[in-house]
């Protein structure tokens, strides 16, 4: 029997408070530990059993040694106990290997430094670990979701028993133990535009880790108006893009200023064309390797100097390119020449028309400018049918013929893309991938059928007298088929009835089948 | 994807993230010369509905430089035999 749900709620917080416990128990071991090394530190540079302590003590003229006690102890009052080195003994054991990098040397511990992430996703958890273990002194954190269960074969920060904490408290837990030094500001919510710049205020540079084209482009912005360099990377099932944007962050109008996103990609894609990672599927490691590579890029930026010997004046910023990341391409790296900045972009030209009034307003909806997708309506009631009802049609008996359930009495089509019908699928369902449907063409232009009629079009003319139900997911594309089956002229004029099943597979498990797998 | 050379009188065109989808292909190769302008035409002609589904919002480049096909001067200029011409959409998830 399958645990209820109240009990596996329960377990999941017992789970999720004991990983709390453990990332306490360890983050006071380590501070135990630091505290412990300090004292002992302190004490040896005061050795109290000191034999000028005893001379002074005894062998010597009381006014004579208050003057050399006084000289003495001004020494130390006045200044602070004096620093041999130019870093904390710890910060050279701990940075040690990335200090004697030619490219980054002292300046390799970015103590000062202050880069913000915004998402902490498959993206900004391995960026955001490489810039919390090199140490960069802070470290801000922005996201408003919760982690889930699928987020974690590859937001490497989260973990089983945080499931269901926020993504921000969940890798603060994950990065103070990977570095207690780090200061980390959290900024638990989604980026609205009316806080986007005082949210970016005080960051050196910003990450965008973001996964919706309405954020990209604020974020991007942002950036322009604040004079901060941006590290953009996305990452979709096995691609991904890499772009170090507005560097050199000049003001806006000016040329010599690297190319802002809206200078790249001035057109959002149309709504319907994103897809996100629950609905195209991701690879670990291809956002992984996108994520690492932004906090290189950042590690780049934040230790800008040109090579010896004219050390300190920085360099020319690197010609701005896009990193395209392509896993199963040969080569799976390409590197793009872009442009400088785009005569007549929105954001960055002398002709700009976003102003940072305009952003803290709110008057600059990113929300339209990228368009949203409406659910799918395209049938009537009459072509639509309930799980439910389709269960019963499936499995009792009829109660006004009396007829057994036959799974032979009609067509069950499920239009997901096949890999998706390979995980699972319901008994004696036919796939025909949404792919393939929406890419038939309906009739050639003098309105006679096609002569090449395509495989599955065939097909379901054969079986003329059978009604055709259509499944998908969620119950988006099996109305378009329904529509398109019905253009195709399969529904024989109104007599066989096609329709689809509302709600998709994400109803019949919500509704029939509890053990339908939720992937 | 093949990187494979272009017959004579050919172009490469790679496909990527939503262009790849939509064409079902990463790559493929096209008769030249066609002109950066009417590449979109050429493909839309193709693959009825790429361009206001995909090619809209996509970064072009030849010979891995980005192109403006709808600005003056570089929408006059040719793609050539030989070229390889990339189709990238904007990957906004992460």
């Amino acid at each position: 029997m399958a645990p209820s749900p109240v009990v596996e709620s329960l377990r999941r917080q017992i789970a999720s408070c004991e990983a709390q416990l453990n990332d306490l128990r360890q983050q006071l071991a380590e501070a135990e530990v630091s505290h412990r090394e300090q004292d002992q530190l302190r004490r040896s540079a005061h050795p109290s059993p000191d034999p000028l302590v005893h001379d002074m003590s005894f062998g010597i003229h009381d006014d004579f040694r208050s003057e050399v006690f006084a000289a003495l102890s001004q020494v130390e009052e006045e200044r602070p106990p004096m620093r041999r080195w130019p870093l904390d003994p710890r910060d050279y054991k701990r940075y040690g290997r990335q200090l004697i990098m030619p490219e980054i040397g002292l300046q390799g511990t970015f103590l000062n430094a202050s880069v913000l992430v915004v998402g902490i996703g498959g993206l900004g958890c391995p960026a955001a670990a490489y810039l919390v273990g090199a140490g960069v002194g802070t470290v801000g954190l922005v996201d408003g979701d919760v982690v889930e269960e699928s987020n974690l074969h590859r937001q490497i920060l989260h973990s089983t028993g945080r499931v269901g904490m926020s993504k921000v408290e969940s890798a603060m837990v994950a990065l103070t133990s990977l570095n207690p030094n780090v200061k980390f500001v959290p900024h638990p919510s989604r980026l609205a535009s009316d806080t986007a710049i005082a949210t970016f205020q005080p960051y050196d540079l910003v990450l965008d880790c973001t996964d919706t084209p309405a954020t990209r482009y604020l974020v991007s912005d942002t950036c322009v108006l604040l004079g901060k360099p941006l590290v953009s990377a996305s990452a979709l099932q096995s691609d991904g893009q890499l772009m170090v944007l507005n560097n050199p962050p000049s003001p806006q109008g000016d040329n010599a200023g690297g190319p802002c996103y809206r200078c790249v990609f001035p057109k959002p894609p149309p709504p319907e064309s994103v897809v996100s990672c629950g609905d195209g599927g991701i690879l670990g490691p291809v956002v992984g390797v996108m994520g690492v590579l932004q906090a290189l890029e950042a590690i780049k930026l934040l230790t800008k100097v040109a090579p010896e010997p004219s050390r300190m004046t920085p360099a020319p910023a690197d010609p701005p390119s896009l990193l395209i990341f392509s896993a199963y391409a040969n080569p799976m790296f390409r590197s793009i020449r872009l442009r400088t900045r785009k005569p007549k972009c929105a954001a960055c030209s002398v002709q700009a028309s976003i102003t940072a009034e305009a952003l803290t307003s709110g008057s600059l909806d990113y929300v339209q400018f990228c368009g949203s997708v409406s659910p799918v309506d395209a049938l009537g009631p009459n072509e639509r049918i309930s799980v439910e009802n389709y269960a019963k049609l499936r499995l009792e008996v009829n109660p006004f013929t009396g007829m057994e359930p036959n799974r032979d009495s009609h067509i069950l089509v499920d239009t997901r893309e096949k890999v998706q019908y390979d995980l699972c699928s319901l008994e004696g369902s036919v796939n025909i991938p949404y792919s393939t449907i929406s890419g038939t063409r309906t009739t050639s232009s003098d309105g006679e059928p096609n002569v090449d009629e395509q495989e599955w079009v065939s097909k379901l003319r054969t079986y003329s007298d059978k009604p055709i139900f259509v499944v998908c997911r969620l119950g988006n594309d099996s109305q378009l088929t329904v529509k398109k089956m019905k253009q195709l002229g399969l529904d024989n004029g109104g007599q066989r009835w096609i329709g689809d099943l509302k709600g998709g597979l994400r109803a019949w498990r919500a509704n029939v089948d509890k053990e339908f797998p939720d992937y | 994807m093949s990187a494979a050379k272009a017959p004579p009188g050919h172009f490469s065109i790679l496909y990527f993230a939503a262009a790849s989808s939509f064409t079902g292909k990463s790559s493929e190769h096209l008769p030249a010369p066609v002109s950066a302008r009417s590449l979109f035409d050429e493909l839309e002609q193709r693959y009825p509905g790429m361009r206001d589904k995909v090619l809209g919002s996509c970064a072009v480049t030849v010979n891995l430089e980005y192109v403006d096909v709808e600005d003056g001067e570089d929408a006059d200029r040719a793609i050539e035999a030989g070229d390889e011409v990339a189709i990238i959409p904007p990957v906004s998830s992460g």
